[in-house]
Parts: C-alpha cells; structure tokens; sequence
C-alpha cells in the first residue's frame, strides 16, 4: 500500500493531476472516504452528458421569435376574442408582432428574424411551443424554472444534476452560473443546492469582467506557492481530522472539499475562463461582445467536462419587455444570436452536441396583448407586453434531442398553450431522463422524506428525444 | 422539520397574483364578513373529541402529506379528491367517499395511506403511526358527518378548524412537568426533557467547558474568549463561575452589537436607498437608526418600549428614541412608489414584529391566515396618513399628517380599481372584541400598542422564539416570521408559551430572557449526542433534533467569521458606534462588520458569499452554504492573508516576550506554550493555538505542524509563480560582460515608481516607470524593467517602443537576458518601433531586462513601452504576461511558514464552527 508521503514524493509537483479530495480520503479522512464530486453512472445510458442553459431571464416573448401567430395581425389593435386570461399587469387589444417569421430547415420551421443564426441550426432544434408555467410573476417562476419549486428552498436542476452524475473534471466547478454584470432576480437562489450538500451549489462568475482574477474573486494569490498551498491543504485536513468528533458531519467535509476545489480551480479556471486562447476565426464565428465571450466560454467549459453550465442574459430581467418590445427584443437577440448559432455549430463540429444538451428559454413568455400603461411601471408606453406563463416557448438542441422539430402549439392567438401542454416539470422530467436518470428515482432523502425536482409530477415528453 | 408541501405553496403565490375580486358586491362584503378563511365548525358534524383529535393529528397530516395533490379547486387537484375541508372529505372523489364514519375498512382514506386500495402518497409509504391516527379518527365519526357532505359547500380551501389557530389564542402560562426525582434543573429543562422521556430519548451530556464558553461568548457578543478567559474558566467551571460570565457577557458593549445585528436583518437595514434615478442613494444617517438599536439592546430597553420607539417614537415626547424611526424609514425606496414603500412598511412591521404574512393580502385575503384584504388597507391607511420628513443628522422620521387618510381596498391591489373604504385599525383576527378603529391621528401609536401588548398573543411569542433560534441555532417554531397556519408549529407549543408569559413578567426584558435560556442544561449540553446508544435512536426519530437532544454545531455568520479574524489577528478594533465603513476594500479598517457599509443595491461579493441577509427585505434567518468562493477567500484574500501574518508576528512576540506583550493573551503564553520542555518552534506552535483557537494545542497537534514548518522548502516558495513577474527599476548595461546591474526603484507615488518624492531625484534624477512607459535618467541612470521568468520554456517577445516628442535625441532599448546575452536593440527618436524577438528561450527564475537609456542627453525622453511574453511550448500551460496589465506599486513579500502555519488555523473547520 502506497501511503500518502511516498504518493506525494512520487508525484512530485504533479499533485495537482490527482484528486486532493481523493487522496485525502485514503488517509486524513479515513471512514469518510466518499468523494461526492467522483463521476458516478446514472440510472440508464445517458444521451447527454453535460448541459449548457442559456436562460434568457425577464421572460422572452415566444411570438416573437418562435412561436408566430397571424392572428395576431388580422385582430391587431382588437380585444381577444373570448376572454384575456389574467397575468401579472392589465393588458389591452391585440399587438401584432414587429418581427418577420421565416421558415428554415428541412422542416420549415418558422423562426422569426431576429434569430438568424440560430435558426440555421434548426435542424439540431426541438422547439417546445406548448411550455406553460404555474404565475405569471419572476421570482416564482424563476425559481420553478430552476428549482421545481416556487417558493420553498429546493435544490436548483444543475445541483441535481451534479448529486447524480458527480463531476467529469474534478478542477473546476461542476455546475457554473453565469451572469454578466450582477445576479438575475432571485439571486443565487437560482443555482442553490438547498438541502443538497452545498459542494452542489452553483458557482457564479460575473462575466462582464474579463480578467480571470475579476471573474472570480480570489483566484489568484502572488503571495504563497502552489505547492505550498497543497501543503496547507494537507495540514488542515489533518488538524480537522484531528478535532473531528465520531459522528461524521457532512458539513464538515463539504467544507474541506469546498478548500481543495478552491485550490484546483485557481490553476484550471484561468485557462478555461481565457476566451483569448481561442484561434481568432472561432472568436469570429462568436462575435463580439460579453454574450459572445459568456457563450464561448460555456463550450470551453463543456469541453472541459464541466456539467451544468448556465448562461444568463445579464443582470436582472433584461428580456422582461413591457415595454419598447422591438427595440428591447431586437436589441437583446442582436446580442446573443449570433454566439448562440456558432455554440450549435462549433459544438456540432467538435463532436460535442450529440453529448451536450442546449436549452434555451426564459422562466416564462409574454402576452399576445398590449400591457396598458401604468405609471412607473412601463413608462406609459403602449408597445410592450406582459408576463404570461400560460404558454410560451422554449427550445432544445443536441443531446439526444430529436431536431427539426417543433412539439405542442398555443391557441390561435399564443396565449395558452393547449396541444401537447409541457409543463415545467415536464421538461425537468425530460431533461432527467437525457441525462440518463428516471425523475421519481433520483431522490435525495431530507426531514425524513426523500425529495426529487419534480416532486410529485412531471412525465417525460417522448416525442421529444431522437 | 414538516415537508410543507410544495403544491401548496406555489398556490399561494398564484393567487397572490390573480385572485380577482369582481365586482363592488364582494368586495364590499367585505367590510361585514372580516373573518376570511373563518372556521367550518367540526363540532357540528363530529364529537367534540373527535374533532379535537381532528385538528390536533389528523388535520395536521392531511395537510402534510396530502393536500399538495388534493386541496383547493385547481386544475391539479387529483381524482376530484379534496381532503382540505370537511365537504371535501365527506364527499370524496372519483374513487368514491374517502370516509365511511365509523367504518375504518370502508373508507379509502385510510386503505390508501396502508396501500392496500392505492398507494398514497406515492412518493412514500406514511408511516405506520400516521394511518392508525387516521383510522382511529374515521373510527370516532357517526353518521353525523356525513351530513357535512351535504351541507357544507366544498368551500375554496379555507382550512378546516374547530377553533383558532395556536398563535392566535394568548400564551397561557402553563407549570412546567416536574424533573424527575434526583435530577436537578430549571423550569426550561423540564419541558425539554419530558418531551425527550416521551419519545425515549436522553439530553446530551453536558458541553465541555471550553465548548461552552466558546458558544457563550458567540451567541452573546459575536466574538471568541480570550484564550485567558478560556483558561479561567476551565480552571473555574462551576455554575456560579457561569453565571458571572453570564452577565458578565450581558452587560458588555459588544453584546448590544451582536444582538443589533439581528434585529438589522428584521428590518432589512442598510445604508443606501437601493435603486434610484437621480436622487442621491445614500441614507446618510441611517447608522444612527443602527447605533440606537446598539444602545437599545445594551440598556435592556423593554422589547414593548423598543416597538413603539420604533413604530411611533414622534409621539412619545422623548428625544432620546428620535432615531428609532429609521426602523419603518429606511427600506428600500422602490424608485418612490408610495404604495410599495408602505407595502415594504407593512411586511416589516408584521412578519417582524407578529410573525405573520400580512403583506400577501395586498391583493387578495390571505389564503390560510384570517387576514382579510380589508385588514391590509386597514394598515395601509396607517402609514398612508403618515409624512416622511427629513431631519437634520438624522434618519427620515414618520409624523401624522394633519387629516388621516381613510384608505380605500385597492381590488387585486392595484391603486387604479378603488375598491370600498376601511377604517384605520387593527387586525382583526388579532381584536379580541371585533375590530376597533384607530380614532388618533394616523393611529400608528395606537398599531405601535396593539402590538407591543400583554393581550396581543404574537409579539411575545415571536419575540421569545427569535431569541430562543439564535441561542440554540434552531426557533421552537422553525419559520420564525410565519406563526401563520402554514408556519412550523412549535415543537414545544408550552414551553414557547412559558417563556412568552415570563418575558412579559419580567417586564419585556430581553437580557433576562437570554440569561434564563443560556443558563439552561439544555442550552449547555454538548453538542456531541449522548454516548449510551440513545443516540442512534434519536437519529432515527427525530434526525432533525427537534426535541433538543444535543446541541446544535453552528457555523459562523459573515460578522462573527470576520470579526474573529481580525481578534486572531490581534487587531480587531472595538471602538463601538460611528458612521459606516467599508470593510470590503484590501485596507479596510478593522473595525466590527456590524459597521460595515451596507449597499443595498450591489452588496458586494464579500457579503453574499457568506449568506449576509439580504438588506432588500426582511431576513427571518440566515442562509448557511459552502463555497468554492468562501475557501477562496480565506486561500487569497487581503484579508486572509493579513491576519495571517499579523497571527504569526502575535505568537512570535509573545514567544519573545512572554505573557505581558497583550493583555488579551495574557494567558497565550500559559500552560503547555510556557512548558519548558518545549523547544522554541513548539512554544510559538501552542501560542499560535492559544491566538488561533484560545485553546492549548495538543502534542499530535504540534507535532503536525512542527513539521508543517520544518518541511523541505518548496522551489517556488520565494517566487511563487503566481507573483507579478514585473519589477521597476533603474541601473546600467556593461558591455564587457553583457550584464545588467539592476536595482529597484525606491520611491512609489501611487502611480508611478521613481528616484524619490520629488522629480528629478537628486541622486536617480529622471529615472520613471509608470503604467505603459517611463523615463530615463543620465546614461547610467537607464531606466530598466525587469521580467523574472515564472515558468521556463520557448517564448515570443513583442512590444512596441514609442518616443513621442519631437525634441531631444530620442531612446534606446537594449534586451538583456540575465544569461548574458542581449536578445536585441531598438532605437526611436519622435515615432515608435515595434520590438520583437520570436523565438526566446527562458529557465524558471531567468531574468530579463528592458534596459531604456536616454542615448545621450535625458531631456525630452518620455518613452511608451508595451511588452508580451507569451509561452510558445505548446504542451506547458499557457500563459502571457504583459507590463501593462501587471503594472504594480510594492507588493508584499511571499508568506514565511509561521504565516502559512498561522492562515491554516484560520482556515480550520473548529474556527469556523460553535459546538
């Protein structure tokens, strides 16, 4: 048996290939000896391995980019027929959408013109036009979107994710969030790992900075050595191991896991992070700007074997357009598309799509009715729309995804979605079972009860794998 | 803790968003019918027996396991099955009646929780106690209860309930069970350990007393024992020596700090607005609403008086309580939306103060608490007739206006659909004899006493769980600022109401209550279970140490995490009070982070990552996560690193001058690091503990980081390669031995490394390196950069040299290698040239210079420089360092083992954690 010096002698400075946490188990840790980031198989063969979530936050609206509705010009500046459901604001008369739809692929698939670039990929593409959602407010509905719950504190997709199938590359975050310039509503309750031991948590970067040490705070330090660093590492897990009662606390090991991720990442993250290595005709393909960095730096990270990877639109709830919707959304899309259409292609190319699943959505889509003004609220403008999670659309690329396809519709005017409905759960159920996971079994047992994201609901949508 | 059902919750919040109330006709029946969500009387379909057992275990589990697929009238409410109101149940569902009175085999209910008829619930078997309950109830019924089916409406989802909900009902000072014979304890212990004989289970043993102080020290001031302290009172462990610490600790300044912290999280305080447009974002007072509280907590003040300081302190004639207004004033701004401002009013003053969510009838009656709509305005007409003025030096304050408002119901809460008026007033399902208006003024002084009464059964309550939640780490109720229905229940409702009775017999006093907990057995058992096999029972049956069987571990909070660095490092400053200050930036001020700057809008990163309480709304508890990013901090943080040397040049001069260095280490040096036996690297080891950990270290202990210390030297630990590579300098090239002598520049201005203070120098004369270029002095004052190589392997220089002006002679750059070879020459007078060198080869530690002299004279010579040393090795890491980014002022020297030594304690899992 090889014991932890001679490892180390041997070794050299090489320490930093293995896993601390692993090694640390051998010895110091002794009894405690699971490490709960080692990649573990799920319950069937998976079809993707890893997920990137573009999360458009605010609330895209799915009549104007994947979900078009020529009813809405013939009744445009008319009341609904029938009754107007209620959302969150008052809203008015029918407002047509400012954007061109035209159809693309082998399909026809009609995607409006603000999407370009991604809708050259649409034959990678499931769309999902009968998304519906539980109110028509951020906070809960991010939250459901997340986490499966509205309210309560449960652990978010990416946590699950991770507590089922570990990490792929132990030197980096498993699970990533990120958001450039400051959090999304909800804050980091999005990526929580709620009762889910926290080395699940999501790790947040706010990528309007550039620089690795700005990107995450504290990742570098000129003061000490990496291999005195490791050494430190190994102290304190002796002195722990030393105080540490009988009872294991999984606290207590989550913290020492927490130290030795910390130390990996200084030295894996800044390469990953440093979109500059990247051969300029790929940083072309991305574009410029922070989404084309954020989105670049997602395929890095997949590439990296880095399992949940989340992309948020900025901070806030920028597509949240009540109002100005065609400057907001033209000027959003203008931003993101371009990026979004390379990922699916540059990710194809490298043989990555088939085991990455793409999803893109936001917590809910908007109304086919103009949101009336309201003072402080919309700027009394009359050209927006209102929240609406009766129906919306999302989408779903590679992974096993069956492409070209569009599942479910809204009714007539886009409001509710009534043909082959998908709720959230749905969806979570669905991109469990991608993952190679049946949702009622990946549990975790909690106050005595075994929890699961979908809780007690959720079918997966068959028609929606290859 | 109950799984309260996510189904439910969602709900809530859905009808939060779109319940309508159509038309005048409800919404003006509503004056006259205030008792929303009022009870369906049980006793008339079942025994008053049964229907006591009803609501005290059956409703109860029903709403537990059941009603997140079968309550309310939704679209997901399963097999038409409800079983939230008593129709509900008497009816049943598509299967058929879910209860036959009398008949436990017939009723589907009870077959379905056994799984024999279904499998229900289906993510889990209940266990077996919770059907028998429900069999035995459905046992108790008769046919009376099958009249409930016919004349009860299936109702919304009001609960059912025989009678009001517990936290409505006055706490009622119930004697406390009787100890056991020969078992010696307070009036606490007995209701926590009859509830434990109940269940079968024993109290830990009792905390040693380090662990005991430690966790006194924490809970009462936020901050460690001195390592004396400690030693004193493992010397002294008796109660009477605890009961002197005890108030010893209460009568401290820093207790008043600690326990102000937690009443800031309950007013969501900060010191800006948040999101504005124009307006300044600061409150520039607003400490002085947080300093008030400091000495309100100190002084003991009555909890009733610190409420009506805090709610209507204008009318009380006492200038004294003048800043306590901040308490309603200083939340967030909503960019100065009137009706959110006393929407945020409203929610503070009562999940704070009564533990109820009263916020959520803004738009329609509360769904499970008997709050209707029209109590939401009968607040709203409160604050509405109250002004906000601005004072001199202090918080904004409320005054009433000269007319009160009377409000009006805004329908679905939106201030464009007046509904009908509503008096000013109270609660309703809080007014013992029917709603009173409030008849003075706006009646906030009239809210600030209805609150802070004897009669009101809340406040107490809620206050006393609070107390009890940051003692034990854990309330007796679990939701700390939801007593409503679909709060927690207390895990021990008499004894939640015992100490509720006595906080107001002793006269609301907060240090009274406090000293009674903490001088509890059950505040001072161990955290460690008992070691007699009734711990593995009581983590099978109650894993979530409801019943107080041990002790709870807590980590610490973002202030005490940071305040006990700095008390390790020895520099932490108690001065108490004053206006804010940042203790985010590299230099921040040692001062307590109860002072820090609290920026509402981007709290920075620093708070988040240790789970500080979110300033935008009020915060019941604390989040506790585990980051990368919070072990990155302690791994690299100015901070960390501070403390760190700051800790090893603490053990370093007690070790030199024994105990008198620091009267707070008065014992650092005390057993075992005076030991004699010890050589001197063991000595500083133990004084480290004793700063560290206020403990002695232990012989494994010290002899773990004896060799820590005394480890081979790591290469790299002089120049680690995460150091900036860039170092400025002035010195002269020799051309015999193609060597360059460098010395470093001895002055640093802040932005730019010269000669001295004033330029030229009179000995360096022009000799500058700033950010992007410099300045050469005479020609053996050349200025000179230089580059320690971090890594070795084939490189690619490039750069481009710039010599702006027109006059003088312009510069030269000569590319040294400390190897002894120049790597090349540019020269540039008025115009720029690129410098490039494609294919260099480096050894770790490999030095080269940019050596720029003035190529004659030193007038006119300003130079622009730009450097890019990329490794080209396409299998090593890769990396590119360039001058301008890591341009720098003096940077500190790498840590030396006794500051590694001295961050790993800091780092340690039994610093951070209270047992």
């Amino acid at each position: 048996m090889i014991n932890r010096r001679d490892l180390l002698t041997r070794c050299g400075m090489g320490l930093g290939a293995l896993a601390l946490g692993e090694l640390l188990a051998g010895e110091a840790q002794a009894s405690r000896a699971v490490n709960p980031l080692a990649a573990r198989q799920p319950h069937f063969a998976p079809r993707a391995k890893r997920v990137i979530h573009l999360f458009m936050n605010g609330g895209p609206s799915h009549l104007d980019t994947f979900d078009p509705k020529p009813a809405l010009r013939r009744y445009a500046g008319q009341i609904l027929p029938g009754d107007t459901p209620t959302t969150e604001r008052p809203t008015g008369a029918v407002l047509d959408t400012p954007f061109k739809f035209r159809r693309h692929g082998s399909n026809g698939i009609e995607v409006s013109e603000i999407f370009p670039h991604v809708a050259k990929s649409i034959d990678d593409i499931a769309v999902i036009r009968s998304m519906h959602a539980d109110v028509p407010n951020h906070e809960p509905s991010l939250l459901l979107m997340n986490c499966g719950d509205a309210r309560q504190i449960r652990p978010s997709l990416g946590s699950w994710l991770v507590y089922g199938l570990g990490a792929e590359n132990q030197n980096l975050p498993a699970f990533v969030s990120m958001c450039p310039g400051g959090y999304p509503i909800q804050e980091t309750q999005n990526w929580q790992s709620g009762f889910l031991p926290g080395i699940f948590e999501g790790a947040y970067l706010d990528t309007q900075h550039e620089a690795v040490e700005k990107l995450i705070e504290h990742i570098r330090n000129g003061r000490i050595s990496p291999g005195r660093q490791q050494a430190q590492l190994r102290l304190l897990s002796e002195l722990n191991a030393l105080q540490a009662g009988p009872a294991p606390d999984p606290a207590l090991d989550s913290r020492i896991q927490s130290y030795e991720l910390a130390f990996r990442m200084q030295t894996e993250a800044a390469e990953a992070f440093d979109v500059s290595r990247e051969p300029q005709a790929v940083r072309d393909m991305y574009g410029p700007g922070v989404q084309a960095r954020q989105i670049l730096i997602a395929r890095r990270l997949v590439e990296r074997g880095v399992r949940f990877v989340q992309v948020w639109h900025g901070a806030g709830q920028p597509w949240d357009a009540h109002d100005d919707l065609e400057i907001n959304h033209r000027n959003l899309a203008g931003q993101c598309d371009q990026a979004i259409g390379a990922l699916l292609v540059d990710l194809k190319q490298r043989g990555l799509l088939e085991e990455t699943l793409v999803i893109w959505g936001g917590e809910f889509g908007r109304t086919p009715t103009v949101e009336l003004p309201k003072e402080g609220l919309n700027a009394g403008k009359v050209n927006g729309r209102d929240h609406n999670h009766y129906g919306f659309s999302m989408w779903m690329a590679g992974g096993g995804v069956r492409g070209g396809y569009v599942h479910g519709a809204t009714d007539e005017f886009g409001f509710r979605a009534v043909e082959n409905r998908v709720h959230v759960h749905d969806l979570h159920a669905t991109i469990l079972h991608l993952m190679g996971f049946d949702h009622t079994r990946l549990t975790y047992r909690h106050a005595g009860r075994d929890f699961r994201l979908t809780d007690v609901h959720g079918n997966v949508v068959n028609e929606l794998l290859a | 803790m109950l799984d309260r059902s996510p189904m439910r919750t969602c709900r809530v919040k859905r009808r939060c968003a779109y319940w309508v109330i159509v038309g005048m006709t409800l919404a003006a029946s509503m004056q006259f019918n205030r008792q929303a969500g009022a009870a369906e009387d049980a006793t008339r379909y079942m025994s008053a027996e049964a229907a006591e057992f009803f609501e005290r275990t059956v409703r109860p589990a029903l709403a537990e396991h059941c009603y997140e697929c079968h309550s309310g009238a939704d679209d997901d409410l399963q097999s038409e099955l409800r079983l939230d109101t008593l129709a509900g149940l008497a009816r049943g569902g598509a299967a058929g009646p879910a209860v036959v009175p009398g008949n436990v085999d017939e009723s589907l209910l009870v077959s379905a929780v056994r799984y024999e008829a279904f499998e229900m619930p289906p993510a889990g078997q209940l266990p077996t106690p919770i059907a028998d309950n429900l069999a035995k109830w459905v046992a108790m019924l008769d046919d009376g209860f099958a009249a409930a089916a016919e004349q009860l409406p299936v109702g919304e989802s009001a609960p059912v309930q025989s009678g009001p909900h517990w936290s409505f009902v006055r706490p009622q000072a119930v004697d406390p069970p009787p100890a056991p014979a020969g078992e010696s304890v307070g009036e606490i212990d007995r209701f926590v350990r009859a509830a434990l004989r109940n269940a079968n289970l024993a109290p830990a043993a009792a905390a040693t007393p380090r662990d005991l102080l430690r966790r006194l020290h924490y809970d009462l001031t936020g901050l460690p024992p001195t390592a004396a302290e400690t030693a004193a009172f493992e010397a002294d462990p008796s109660d009477s020596a605890y009961e002197r610490e005890v108030d010893r600790l209460l009568a401290a300044p820093q207790f008043g700090e600690r326990w102000a912290r937690f009443w800031l999280d309950l007013a969501r305080y900060a010191d800006t607005r948040g999101y504005v447009f124009q307006e300044s974002r600061d409150y520039p007072n607003a400490w002085k609403y947080r300093d008030w509280v400091v000495g309100a907590f100190s002084g003991d003040m009555p909890y009733d008086k610190f409420i009506v300081a805090q709610l209507a302190g204008d009318q009380l004639e006492d200038p004294a309580v003048a800043p306590a207004s901040g308490f309603l004033t200083l939340g967030r701004r909503f960019l100065n939306n009137p009706h959110d401002i006393i929407d945020d009013r409203i929610d503070v003053v009562t999940r704070g103060l009564l533990g109820l969510t009263v916020a959520c009838a803004r738009c329609h009656d509360h769904k499970y608490d008997a709050i209707p709509t029209a109590d939401y305005y009968s607040l709203y007409g409160v604050f509405a007739s109250s002004a906000e003025t601005a004072r001199e030096d202090l918080p904004p304050a409320l005054v009433d206006k000269p007319e009160p408002v009377t409000p009006v119901v805004f329908l679905r809460g939106n201030p464009g659909m007046p509904g009908p008026s509503v008096p000013r007033g109270f609660l309703t399902c809080l007014s013992t004899d029917g709603p009173r208006p409030f008849e003075h003024g706006s009646g906030r002084l009239e809210l600030a006493q209805a609150i802070a009464s004897p009669d009101n059964p809340l406040t107490a309550r809620v206050w006393v769980n609070r107390v009890w939640a940051h003692l034990a780490g854990r309330g007796l109720a679990a939701t700390p600022s939801d007593f409503g229905v679909r709060g927690e229940p207390p895990t021990h409702p008499e004894l939640l109401d015992w100490l509720a009775c006595r906080f107001i017999a002793d006269g609301w006093s907060t240090k009274a209550l406090i000293r009674r907990i903490v001088l509890s057995r059950t505040y001072r058992q161990s955290s460690a279970p008992a070691d007699n096999g009734s711990a593995a029972l009581a983590e099978n049956v109650d894993p979530e140490n409801r019943l107080l069987w041990h002790a709870r571990r807590k980590r610490l909070d973002l202030e005490a995490f940071r305040d006990s660095v700095l008390a390790a490092a020895g520099s932490l400053d108690l001065t108490v009070g004053g206006p804010p200050v940042s203790i985010v930036d590299d230099d921040a001020p040692p001062r307590r982070s109860l002072y820090g700057f609290i920026e509402r809008q981007n709290l920075p990163a620093f708070f988040r990552t240790f789970d500080f309480a979110n300033p935008n709304t009020h915060t019941a508890a604390r989040a506790e996560t585990l980051s990368p990013h919070q072990a990155l901090y302690m791994l690299n943080s100015p901070l960390a690193m501070q403390a760190a040397c700051q800790l090893a040049a603490r053990s370093e001069a007690a070790l030199r001058d024994g105990q008198a260095d620091d009267p707070s280490g008065a014992g650092a040096i005390s057993a075992r690091a005076g030991d004699a036996s010890f050589n001197e690297t063991q000595a500083r080891v133990a004084a480290m503990f004793q700063f560290a950990l206020g403990r002695a270290a232990t012989d494994a202990e010290i002899a773990k980081a004896a060799e820590f210390i005394a480890e081979g030297r790591d290469p790299l630990e002089d120049s680690p390669p995460t150091r900036n590579p860039w170092n400025y300098g002035w010195g002269a090239f020799d051309p015999q031995s193609q060597h360059v002598d460098f010395h470093a520049l001895p002055h640093w201005t802040g932005d730019a490394w010269q000669g001295g203070p004033a330029l030229p120098d009179p000995a360096l004369g022009w000799v500058t390196w700033r950010a992007g270029g410099g300045h050469p002095g005479t020609p053996d004052h050349a200025a000179v950069l230089r580059y320690a190589a971090p890594a070795g392997g084939p490189c690619r220089i490039a750069g481009r040299l710039a010599h702006p002006a027109e006059q003088g002679d312009g510069v030269r750059l000569r590319l040294v290698s400390s190897r002894g070879s120049v790597l090349g020459e540019w020269a540039v007078h008025h115009g720029e040239t690129l410098i490039s060198v494609p294919d260099a080869t480096l050894s770790a530690g490999d030095e080269l210079y940019f050596l720029v002299d003035c190529q004659g004279g030193d007038a006119y010579d300003s130079f622009e420089l730009s450097v890019e040393i990329t490794a080209t090795d396409p299998s090593a890491a890769p990396r590119v360092d360039r001058f301008a980014d890591g341009f720098h002022g003096p940077l500190p020297p790498p840590l030396d083992r006794w500051q590694q030594l001295a961050q790993v304690l800091l780092m340690s899992n039994e610093f951070m954690y209270v047992d």
